[in-house]
């Protein structure tokens, strides 16, 4: 699949600019970066929304190393499963997603501490399909012979998108390199896939769409673990 | 820093709230079934029918249509049956309200054969049917000999029934 290409693509990119890192910054002497490593985590809202909401079943992980000061690049990988419902159609959609960006520090006054403050860019790609399950044919004078359920269900495979999203976060150390994170993202997207001229309804990784325009919006809470490589 | 938060929030927000989740009135709906009348000794005029009543028929059962109970007029809307694509309708001439008798006045048996055709229109509405007209007859196919009574023959103008701008379906009578 393609999004098993890309993740393998992204790995080797993650590793080889890590080492890359690492290497470069042993000889620094004046770093005033404490901590060097790769940070990991897990989203914890979604973790939540899946135990608390029937409609919804999605994990996702993501990381990110420093690669300057104030610079870090970082990617999320996900899965999610979303119904959505309303009175004329009920639909799913199924798929995975993996963001790739940059995270750049606000706060870079601050030295000596690990929290941070961000914004930054993300690319988005995901893959999946959508199944219309049922649906009711919308007739204003169905009134006489009454309303048309079907529920056959259409499936709609092999879609596609990719987006772009401007994000701002904080991510605080609660205790010694573990971080309780907050993001919002607001989205656009570039292309999609879709077919027999049916809208996608949500897109793993971007969220819910909108028929007026290509705009989405999301945010997640986060854990994660930096794990420390160099300590100064 | 926290005027770009706030920016950014505010953002987020409008676009949280906008609401397409609702199918709005506005929206391009199933369209309905255009009945013209014609004089059947002259088939270029109008000719209008003097109280007419549409039954639809379900399940062997006549149910009146709304609207039309009792009118006099050269032409009609009528919804067809969206869960099969088959619709029986009874047209009946002389409908008097004051009579309890169904089906009432001077009936006629409408049969409209056709294809469904599911066209997606946006997420708050999702599915509307176009139909595309096969047959149309003025008795019923299904009872033999094939009566009819004051209809004498019926016309397909044109077979797809995609919008309500022009008629669909010519009667002479």
């Amino acid at each position: 699949m393609k999004i098993n290409r890309m993740l393998k693509f992204f790995i080797s990119l993650i590793s080889f600019l890590f080492i890359n890192i690492t290497l470069g910054n042993v000889s620094l002497k004046n770093d005033t970066i404490e901590k060097f490593g790769i940070r990991v985590g897990a989203d914890i809202h979604k973790i939540i929304r899946s135990a608390s909401n029937n409609d919804y079943t999605g994990f996702s992980f993501d990381a990110d190393i420093r690669l300057k000061e104030s610079i870090y690049i970082s990617s999320e990988i996900g899965n999610e499963e979303k119904q959505i419902n309303n009175y004329y159609i009920n639909s799913t959609a199924k798929g995975n997603y993996l963001k790739f960006g940059a995270k750049f520090k606000l706060n870079k006054k601050d030295i000596g501490t690990q929290n941070i403050t961000y914004s930054g860019l993300n690319i988005g790609f995901s893959g999946f399909n959508q199944t219309i399950n049922s649906y009711t044919i919308y007739n204003t004078n169905s009134s006489t012979w009454g309303e048309s359920i079907i529920n056959e269900p259409i499936n709609l495979n092999d879609l596609n998108a990719l987006w772009f999203e401007i994000l701002f976060g904080l991510k605080t150390e609660i205790i010694n390199n573990l971080f309780l994170g907050f993001e919002i993202q607001l989205k656009n997207i570039i292309s999609q896939k879709n077919t027999q001229e049916i809208t996608n309804f949500y897109i793993p990784g971007f969220n819910r769409t909108y028929d007026s325009s290509g705009i989405g919006a999301g945010f997640s809470y986060t854990i994660s673990y930096l794990i420390p490589v160099i300590k100064k | 820093m926290n005027k770009f938060f706030i920016l950014f929030l505010s953002l987020i927000s409008i676009y949280g709230c906008e609401s397409d989740d609702i199918c709005p009135e506005s929206a391009l709906t199933t369209p309905q079934l255009i009945v013209t009348f014609y004089d059947m000794d002259n088939p270029e005029e109008r000719k209008s029918v003097q109280s007419l009543g549409v039954y639809i028929i379900k399940n062997n059962g006549l149910i009146l249509l709304n609207e039309i109970n009792g009118i006099n007029t050269d032409s009609i809307t009528i919804p067809l049956r969206d869960d099969e694509s088959v619709s029986n309708f009874k047209f009946c001439k002389d409908f008097s309200e004051d009579i309890t008798v169904i089906p009432n006045g001077l009936p006629n048996h409408l049969y409209f054969d056709y294809e469904i055709d599911e066209t997606f229109v946006s997420r708050a509405c999702g599915f509307i049917n176009n139909y595309n007209l096969s047959l149309a007859l003025p008795y019923d196919p299904e009872n033999t000999p094939s009566i009819t009574n004051w209809i004498s023959d019926v016309v397909i103008l044109n077979n797809y029934v995609t919008n309500e701008n022009q008629s669909h379906v010519k009667i002479l009578h």
